[in-house]
């Protein structure tokens, strides 16, 4: 069978540049990265949108106990550029509600607050602003009359260290002890390099994977639909088609894969603050060229199965939605990563790319869990590609009615007839 | 050598018989007709031919040998359900087509290019197969199955879907490939069509073998051995009579059909008439391959 090798290149060949000119891989390829980074750069476009504006406050102290200052300075952090945006808050004090009610529809605050007699019982403090701005609760502002309350009531009864730390009572700082023992301090790059990576990376190599073998899928059934197979197996076997057609779209998937992926290099060097290990690099292209051709040979049993497009898509959605649903357990995965589901999922091979991936992201996974899961998406995909050039053998050429699954099961075991 | 032979092939699906027992033989430059009534097995004993099914009993040699990889490169194949790349250009399909048949990419260009011409295609070689009109691609098909130069040529029903005028361009095109020393082998229901290109033929029923031989055997064997004679006056109608060896006669209008005694010779029977009669046509009845076609079905079916 192995005589013509030359025809599996020629339709991979045909495959490879077929799928590349189709406009539904060029929008995935360019614009999904572009949107990405399009997102990731938009507050640095425009620098206005998030951080705080000045603000005028008025306040009516109704306890008389409490010390406001003149006006504050609070920092805000906006993503997307590096430099933190100072804003200042200027208190105003009444006396009167009304005043301070006239204050705020002309315009010459921008809300107030109302401290009652009960406070120090209560805690409650409320805020007034203009019907307009339904303000979201406002968290920074909350924060700032805690310090300030704090420091009116304590002022003269501690210290000053002692009012500092009551203030701001732990200030956490994370470490790392890498190889050399030398701790090293953890920064929301390496936090971000080692957890939102390796997570990102998993999404795209299931994106990835996804796309090309549903290429796959839909040429299989296409050439089932229009008949043309016929003419293809008269000229090549149907081995040779399978090969040439996992060949060309495997090579295709790795290119949009490493668009991605240099698209996501290329992006974290300027607008997150990250970097990619070469490792996690690395497997993922191993479980980018494994998960494909399970999937890829699942795919094009399936659509040698089926005769109609939408009845193939059909089936394959329940081995799509199987192997998705490390999405759904993410966030099991990410809280979790040790837990025998977890564990479970990085070595069955419809969710071992994605769940493996997900989990090196934020745990030490054992070396023999990673060699296990590779070892059994190996094997699983020699298993489902002598399936499927079985079934695709059998069923290219039969039209109309799917066959039952005992049918089917009948003619893997038979094989070649 | 025959180009094709098929040696007691059976093959069946499902406890369906498709195939019953099929022996035959192909031989170089000639056309070979396989007919029979749609559901009689036609397509699978082209796909039998080409090893895209196998058989259950049976062999099947071609070029003299079982089917292999190289020999599938001198095979072209037109299949009954057409079928192309909808999204292709022509050009680009054809060479894909060609090179799948082992032909190097450049060449396949050329000669993808040269055909279109000859088939009036050549200006849309860049449009993509499903902007042109049925007929178009009717004829792209034709030229995707004669591409790559085969010596063998599988056209099932060719002639389907056509317009007169593509029918006949096809027709010349099958011709020209014979006189050039290809195979072909031709699967239709035409018996018009089939009467006129086939030099052989194999009819299917229901499986089986039912008529297999040259077109012009068939035809006196199944004829009513009969003869239609014509004269230019009423009188000829009693000089017949004394014509010996004629067991029947019957007037039908202005022509007469005679039956000959068994043992009784054309050339004596039309000697004799010259000699009485003014005789305007002397024509030997031989019955069409469609009256053959659809009494072989009516006796089969009422076995």
């Amino acid at each position: 069978m192995n005589n013509c090798p030359e025809k599996t290149f020629i339709v991979a060949r045909h495959e490879f540049l077929k799928t590349i000119k189709r406009k539904e891989f060029l929008f995935m390829t360019f614009l999904f990265p572009l949107l990405l980074m399009g997102i990731s750069l938009l507050p640095a476009v425009f620098p206005g949108t998030s951080p705080e504006e000045d603000q005028k406050i008025g306040y009516i102290d109704l306890t008389g106990a409490l010390e406001f200052p003149k006006s504050i300075q609070s920092q805000g952090f906006s993503p997307g550029t590096s430099e933190t945006e100072t804003s200042v808050k200027e208190f105003v004090m009444y006396r009167e509600i009304s005043d301070a009610r006239q204050d705020l529809q002309a315009g010459l605050i921008s809300s107030y607050i109302i401290i009652p007699e009960n406070f120090l019982e209560t805690g409650t403090i409320a805020l007034y602003s203009p019907e307009k701005e339904a303000s979201l609760p406002d968290i920074e502002l909350s924060a700032e009359l805690s310090d300030i309350i704090i420091t009116s009531l304590l002022k003269d009864e501690v210290d000053d260290p002692v009012l500092n730390r009551i203030r701001d009572p732990v200030n956490m700082k994370f470490y790392n002890i890498g190889e050399s023992g030398e701790p090293s301090e953890q920064g929301i790059a390496e936090i971000f390099a080692s957890f939102g990576l390796p997570i990102l990376t998993a999404f795209l190599l299931l994106f990835s994977i996804f796309s090309s073998s549903g290429f796959l899928l839909r040429g299989v059934t296409e050439e089932k639909e229009n008949r043309i197979i016929e003419i293809l197996l008269s000229s090549v076997t149907p081995s040779e088609i399978l090969r040439g057609k996992i060949l060309g779209l495997g090579a295709v998937g790795l290119l949009q894969i490493i668009i991605w992926l240099a698209a996501v290099t290329l992006g974290s060097g300027y607008a997150l603050p990250a970097k990619i290990e070469l490792l996690t690099l690395f497997l993922a292209l191993i479980y980018f060229v494994l998960g494909f051709l399970f999937f890829a040979s699942m795919m094009a049993g399936i659509g040698a199965v089926t005769s109609s497009l939408q009845e193939s898509q059909q089936i394959a959605g329940i081995f799509t939605f199987a192997a998705a649903s490390p999405l759904i357990f993410m966030q099991l995965i990410l809280t979790d990563p040790d837990s025998p589901f977890s564990v479970f999922l990085s070595l069955f091979p419809l969710t071992s790319p994605v769940a493996m991936l997900a989990r090196m992201g934020v745990a030490a996974v054992p070396v023999y869990q990673i060699l296990a899961s590779l070892f059994i998406l190996f094997i699983s995909v020699h298993g489902v590609i002598l399936l499927s050039s079985r079934l695709f053998r059998v069923y290219l050429l039969m039209y109309g009615k799917r066959p039952g699954i005992r049918e089917i099961l009948k003619n893997i075991k038979t094989g070649s007839e | 050598m025959h180009t094709v032979e098929f040696q007691s092939v059976s093959k069946s699906f499902s406890d369906k018989n498709i195939i019953r027992d099929i022996s035959f033989s192909m031989e170089q430059g000639e056309i070979f007709g396989l007919l029979g009534p749609n559901g009689a097995g036609k397509t699978t004993l082209i796909r039998l031919l080409l090893d895209i099914i196998k058989p259950d009993i049976g062999k099947i040699y071609v070029f003299g040998k079982p089917l292999s990889p190289a020999a599938k490169n001198r095979i072209g194949y037109l299949p009954e359900e057409r079928g192309l790349y909808r999204k292709t250009g022509l050009l680009d399909m054809l060479v894909y087509l060609a090179q799948l048949k082992g032909m190097p990419e450049k060449q396949a260009h050329l000669i993808a290019e040269s055909l279109l011409k000859s088939l009036d295609l050549y200006q849309y070689k860049n449009k993509k197969v499903e902007e042109l009109s049925r007929g178009m691609q009717q004829r792209l098909q034709f030229l995707s199955a004669i591409i790559h130069d085969p010596d063998l040529i599988i056209l099932d029903e060719p002639f389907s879907g056509l317009d007169p005028v593509s029918a006949k361009t096809v027709k010349d095109k099958i011709l020209e490939l014979r006189a050039s020393g290809k195979t072909i082998l031709l699967s239709t229901h035409m018996m018009e069509q089939a009467q006129t290109l086939c030099d052989r033929i194999l009819m299917l029923n229901k499986g089986g073998r039912v008529l297999y031989g040259s077109v012009d055997e068939i035809r006196i064997e199944h004829g009513k051995n009969s003869l239609v004679v014509e004269f230019a006056e009423k009188e000829d109608f009693n000089a017949i009579r004394e014509i010996p060896g004629i067991k029947k006669i019957i007037e039908s209008g202005k022509s007469v059909e005679l039956f000959p005694e068994e043992g009784i010779k054309i050339q004596f029977l039309l000697e004799e008439l010259v000699s009485r009669t003014n005789l305007l046509r002397f024509e030997q009845t031989l019955p069409s391959l469609n009256e053959i076609f659809i009494e072989t079905l009516e006796s089969a079916a009422s076995e």
